[in-house]
């Protein structure tokens, strides 16, 4: 029997009853359908965070100190200060380095500009040299701090003070330790992608605020950092001074591997492949999201299995029919088989429409930018025509084996 | 068509033929539906089968239509014995070779009354225009030129029948086993589709029935009456005096379904 034959006389079955293979296919549909909005949405957020940075001309090496989450997919970060000044100094050292920039933060309560205030900021160390080495980021007005007493803000911190913040302002940080300090903004700083948590921040410079110290395995009180933020000269220098870091950092000499816990590790890594970290995680995440609709699906397939397995029982008679005029046992399999591809086809392709749909409204209203998860469309299809098939199998065996004399007697 | 390459030269033997042949059910106890029944169909003959509800013949039917196989004995169509093919062959000489038509029409109900007819023809891998072409054809033989795309539960019983016999006819069949073919008709549409099988018979068609109606038997070459599985007699219709339309064994009304040995 022709395959073409197959499909027009399974056609003529599946529309024979609309409503049937239409809630049938309902489920291959949501199940796709899920998937695939999940796979939009993950990827869209992914794109959201990292898409954004320019990560091949980042000329850093990120220092870090990384633990596993509890029960949970990836890694986390911590901000314990166990990167000391000897350190800094050490990796300076290194050829290709152009200046550390260590990172921390010091604990402040409030923010106030006029009459203005807000609690939800940090504020952070910085180098001026950093504002300008960073490729993502730029300043909307000013420049970096050059004195004591001068801040950056960026462009968060400036709306949550009420925007229209001008260079030369005065504002007044309320510092945890009890302290308050006026700071004159030296500049507005916009950073075009930041990681989550880093934005609403104040800017200073470590010297004179900055005064976390820890006691070294060498006996000594230092200064020390919750991680480091090497720039290097140019892009060829940096798998060199990559390694060169870590090899330091893993060499015994550091303060920063006696201080760090035993159940965290010193990462040093290229903002690349931090990013690719990050990357890998969101899409453990997405997939393990994604795992779950495809319950879903396995859902769907039962229920194109137990459609399939009613038909053939109702069918019986017809089937009985087909073999007196000469159907052989494959051409009836055949024909079982295609209905339950077409409405596997028919799913699938509903289901990455109504994925793709979802997924844009999704994404539209979080803010997210569109993205078409086509490696995922065309994994969906495939198992859509998969589940089909599959579904498909048992019932089209049992229809090839039905007795015609049997069947042509029924009433 | 496929027919052109049939000889004169098996006219003898028979075009279709059961040879000594018995079927067995096992219900409990064994059944024997068929007892060593030998019968020949010649080229171009009209048998009616009669006999009580119980009597083997739609056993006979279902070994001459290939649907099932003898215990014992051989059947043969066109020179060719079945028992030696696999079920898929058989199901492709069945689809060739033989053209059934049953008291219940059986037609595909989402199929129009072309699509029935060109059935046969999809399973034997006609190509689509050949299909349609002969479709129109043989449905304009049985009188249905008008009707070719109404779907069955469009049509009268009568004009159901037709398009069974339409597609009977399709792959231009050996034989034509008819079971009851006006069993589910009034007694003027069965006249009409009993005048059709006439037709087809002086086209010289080969064609066996099944009934129950004595009147309806006559109207063939020769009644062959099963008894208990066996064969009681073979009547040429020309020796026999013509009876009115009576109904051989009331136990059978001819509404019902023959579905007494084996279910």
């Amino acid at each position: 029997m022709r395959i073409r034959e197959s499909i027009r006389i399974s056609w003529r079955a599946i529309t024979g009853h609309k409503l049937r293979s239409t809630l049938t296919t309902i489920g291959i549909v949501i199940g796709i359908g899920s998937i695939i909005a999940f796979m939009v949405l993950g990827g869209a957020f992914e794109e959201d965070v990292l898409g954004g940075f320019d990560t091949e001309d980042q000329t850093l090496v990120l220092v870090q100190t990384q633990g596993e989450v509890d029960g949970g997919f990836g890694f986390q970060t911590f901000s314990d200060p166990i990167y000391t000044q000897n350190d800094v100094e050490a990796i300076e050292r290194i050829d290709g380095v152009e200046f550390v920039d260590p990172d921390g933060t010091i604990p402040a309560s409030q923010v106030r500009r006029g009459s203005e205030t807000t609690v939800s900021f940090t504020v952070r160390i910085a180098k001026p040299a950093s504002f300008s080495k960073n490729v993502s980021g730029s300043f909307v007005a000013g420049e970096a701090f050059a004195d004591e007493g001068e801040a950056v803000i960026d462009t968060e911190l400036a709306e949550s003070l009420g925007g229209n913040v001008s260079v030369g302002e005065e504002i007044r940080v309320t510092f945890t330790d009890g302290t308050r300090r006026s700071f004159t903004v030296s500049g507005i700083y916009a950073a075009e992608n930041q990681a989550p948590g880093t934005g609403t921040s104040v800017y200073v410079p470590a010297d004179p605020y900055y005064n976390v110290t820890v006691d070294t395995h060498r006996g000594t009180e230092a200064i020390a950092y919750s991680s480091l933020t090497v720039w290097v000269d140019s892009i060829e220098d940096l798998s060199a001074v990559q390694s060169a870091a870590d090899e330091y950092f893993h060499s015994g000499e550091s303060d920063a591997e006696h201080l760090v816990d035993d159940d965290k590790q010193i990462a040093v890594q290229t903002f690349d492949a931090l990013l690719a970290q990050v990357g890998e995680i969101f899409d453990q995440v997405t997939i393990f999201i994604a795992g779950i609709a495809g319950i879903a699906l396995l859902v769907g397939a039962i229920g194109i299995a137990n459609i399939m397995i009613v038909s053939v029982t109702e069918r019986t008679r017809e089937i009985g029919i087909m073999k007196a005029v000469g159907a052989r046992q494959r051409d009836i399999v055949q024909l079982f088989l295609v209905e339950a591809l077409i409405l596997g086809i028919i799913g699938a392709i509903g289901g990455v429409m109504l994925g793709i749909g979802t997924g844009y409204l999704l994404v539209g209203y979080a803010g997210f930018p569109m993205i078409y998860p086509i490696d995922w469309i065309v994994i969906a299809v495939f198992v859509g025509i998969g589940v089909g098939i599959v579904s498909g199998l048992y019932p089209a065996w049992r229809a090839a084996r039905v007795d015609p004399i049997e069947a042509l007697r029924r009433e | 068509m496929a027919r052109t390459d049939r000889g004169g030269e098996r006219t003898g033997t028979g075009v279709v033929a059961a040879r000594n042949v018995s079927r067995t059910f096992f219900l409990g106890e064994p059944v024997h539906a068929l007892r060593d029944v030998t019968l020949t169909l010649e080229e171009g003959s009209f048998t009616a089968v009669m006999g009580p509800s119980g009597s083997g013949k739609s056993t006979l039917m279902n070994l001459l239509g290939c649907l099932d196989t003898p215990d014992q004995g051989t059947i043969e169509i066109d020179g060719r014995s079945v028992g030696d093919l696999s079920g898929a062959e058989r199901a492709r000489l069945r689809g060739r070779e033989i053209g059934f038509v049953f008291q219940t029409f059986n037609l595909m109900p989402r199929l129009t009354a072309a699509e029935n007819v060109s059935l046969p023809m999809v399973f034997n891998d006609v190509v689509d225009a050949d299909r349609r072409e002969r479709a129109r054809t043989l449905l304009e033989r049985v009188g249905l030129g008008d009707r070719l795309d109404h779907a069955p539960n469009e049509l009268s019983g009568g004009q159901r029948q037709r398009v069974a016999i339409a597609r009977a006819l399709a792959n231009e069949p050996t034989l034509i086993l008819a079971d009851e073919p006006t069993g589910n008709l009034d007694s003027e549409t069965g006249r009409e589709i009993m005048d059709l099988f006439d037709e087809l018979h002086a086209e010289g068609r080969t064609i066996l029935m099944v009934t129950h109606e004595r009147h309806i038997a006559e109207r063939a070459d020769r009644i062959v009456t099963l008894v208990d599985g066996q064969l009681e007699r073979i009547e040429d219709v020309s020796d026999v005096v013509p009876s009115g339309p009576t109904v051989l064994d009331d136990r059978d009304a001819p509404t019902e379904p023959d579905g007494g040995e084996g279910a």
